[in-house]
């Protein structure tokens, strides 16, 4: 037991300790820089100069609830079919539909982007088909919000779905049914009986999706304009390209902080129910 | 009254089926054009060539890359179960508050974004006043696994029967013959999911790395982001990647047929009739990646 949470303590909990001891000034990467505690970054972003990096904060904030919402969403049939209507086939089918999840995702992301590319392969294939002039892309297509939602909801769909058939296939499904023997019509039955006992699964999915993405900078890389960057860019340019570690640490906890409210607000819809060792259920 | 009209039926199975190939066009369209000549990927296509392939294998680097990236994944997998499996028997035995607590601390991995946990480790490694090192990036993904590995192999070990746990230990085995003799071997689709699991974590892992990594030992997602936005490069990439691609799908299909051989196999005679997946509520129909977080 103590070697495990010795390894998470040392090379995750001290690792986040550092962000927030740079955060606020008591540790700097710059040799001969007096440190002190100090909110002058802190103070910096959350309403000083900073305001570029607020900017930049909300537009994750809002790519991400929208990917969640419309991923959550369209992930609701798929899971809903493999349960109430692949009866038999549906574990077969489940795998089906987890398996590009399993092959790298920068991969996928790099596909995306020889796809949408401006001489890729969507715009070349109208092109080919005389449906737009030659040379002539469409505009939106990449480097655009749309590009960057499409990408993270590509990615991240299976996912959305899998907590939410694990929901559908432990719900007592003698409900519905009773239900319609009680004359419930089938649209009363779904959202009177089996949606509201499935929002737990989709509130887990919600999350599965939102927590991920929250901290994402590879898809606004491949496939973003600059316009497009994410939060997880303004952290990764601080400490890639510049010595301001300190005001990186600052943006970086920003981002802890935010995903770990949302998972204790969340929490109790994500529990795999590990404590009492009844499956995977919600 | 079916639950579902068969109006409803057809339209969520046209929806279903869209949607699967939605998931499947990029990762054709990365296999159409690893055999394609052109060397943009654009249509039409431009006839059929291994090309791509001879060239991307004599690509130093990028085997190389490839190379490092599989001893990172092999190791980090190890590690990530080793600690999975010791994570696993000491939450077995914890109760109430202390089990919610020690699982909070053990999970963790899976909430902190990778990028902070990145610039993290970036700060320890600094502060350690040591470099950039593969080891720190094999001890990254170690940590970002772990979740996994506990979250395939608790559910099976609780699963497990006490009693031929404790039958060993009467019989006279030590504490350690009875985990390296009975508990071990029974969990052992559990461990091949997990290592498989989070081998694959580690294997694409391109944060932890890139900040971790030193600059002349590049790991091959990071080879792969550099070459992605150098056009000349860009066929081997695309080679490379449906090799990658058909591997993976390959290995999904043969851990879930494997798993599920071996389940059946541990469930014994209890099971459904030989010859038959277990029923439809079954344990060992339900697919490996039930249990797993994000990523």
């Amino acid at each position: 037991m103590l070697p495990p949470l010795l390894f998470v303590a040392v090379l995750l909990i001290l690792p986040v300790a550092f962000v927030g001891l740079y955060s606020v000034g008591l540790r700097t990467n710059i040799p001969g820089v007096p440190t002190a505690f100090s909110l002058m970054d802190w103070k910096d972003f959350l309403t000083g100069g900073g305001g570029a990096f607020r900017s930049r904060f909300v537009y994750s904030m809002e790519i991400t609830l929208f990917v969640s919402v419309i991923t959550t969403a369209a992930a609701y049939p798929l899971a809903y079919y493999l349960s109430f209507v692949a009866r038999r086939r549906r574990y077969a089918l489940l795998l089906v539909l987890l398996a590009p999840f399993f092959t790298s995702y920068l991969l996928r992301v790099i596909a995306w982007q020889i796809m949408l590319n401006n001489n890729g392969v969507i715009n070349s294939l109208l092109w080919t088909l005389h449906l737009r002039p030659h040379g002539d892309a469409i505009s939106w297509l990449i480097y655009s919000n749309f590009s960057i939602a499409l990408v993270l909801f590509y990615t991240w769909i299976p996912f959305v779905a899998l907590p939410i058939f694990v929901v559908l296939e432990n719900m007592d499904h003698r409900l519905p049914e009773a239900a319609a023997d009680l004359g419930a019509s089938r649209s009363a039955t779904f959202w009177r009986v089996t949606f509201p006992l499935s929002l737990p699964g989709v509130i887990a999915g919600f999350v599965f999706v939102l927590i991920p993405t929250t901290g994402e900078f590879i898809a606004p890389l491949l496939v973003g304009g600059p316009n497009n960057q994410l939060f997880g860019n303004s952290i990764q340019a601080f400490f890639s390209n510049s010595p301001a570690w300190n005001y990186g640490s600052v943006l970086a906890m920003t981002l802890i902080v935010v995903v770990v409210v949302l998972t204790l607000v969340f929490g109790r819809f994500l529990r795999t129910d590990l404590r009492t060792g009844t499956g995977a259920g919600q | 009254m079916r639950p579902v009209s068969r109006l409803a039926t057809v339209g969520l199975g046209i929806y279903f089926w869209a949607f699967v190939t939605f998931l499947f066009i990029p990762l054709v369209v990365l296999v159409i054009f690893s055999v394609n000549k052109s060397t943009i990927p654009a249509l039409p296509l431009s006839g059929f060539t291994t090309h791509w392939f001879r060239q991307a294998f004599s690509n130093g680097e990028l085997t190389t890359a490839l190379v490092r990236s599989v001893v990172i994944a092999l190791v980090a997998a190890v590690l990530a179960t080793a600690f999975g499996i010791m994570a696993s028997l000491g939450l077995l035995a914890l109760r109430g508050r202390t089990l919610s607590l020690a699982l909070a601390v053990l999970l963790l991995p899976l909430v902190v974004p990778y990028i902070c946990l990145a610039v993290g480790l970036l700060i320890l490694v600094q502060e350690v006043s040591a470099q950039p090192t593969l080891v720190a990036v094999v001890l990254g993904h170690s940590v970002i696994a772990l979740p996994f590995a506990i979250l395939v192999i608790l559910p099976r070990l609780r699963s497990l029967d006490p009693a031929m746990n404790e039958a060993a230990l009467d019989l006279g085995a030590s504490g350690f013959a009875a985990l390296r003799y009975i508990t071990l071997p029974l969990l052992t689709p559990a461990l091949v999911s997990s290592a498989i699991i989070c081998f694959v974590t580690s294997f694409d892992e391109f944060a932890i790395a890139s900040f971790l990594a030193p600059s002349g030992q590049p790991t091959y997602p990071i080879f792969l982001y550099a070459s992605a936005r150098t056009p000349a490069l860009l066929p081997e990439v695309i080679a490379i990647g449906a090799i990658i691609i058909a591997g993976s799908l390959l290995l999904v299909v043969l851990a879930e047929g494997g798993r599920r051989w071996a389940e059946r196999r541990l469930v014994g005679a209890n099971a459904s009739p030989a010859g038959e997946l277990a029923g439809p509520d079954g344990e060992a129909a339900e697919p490996m990646f039930a249990t797993a977080g994000p990523s």
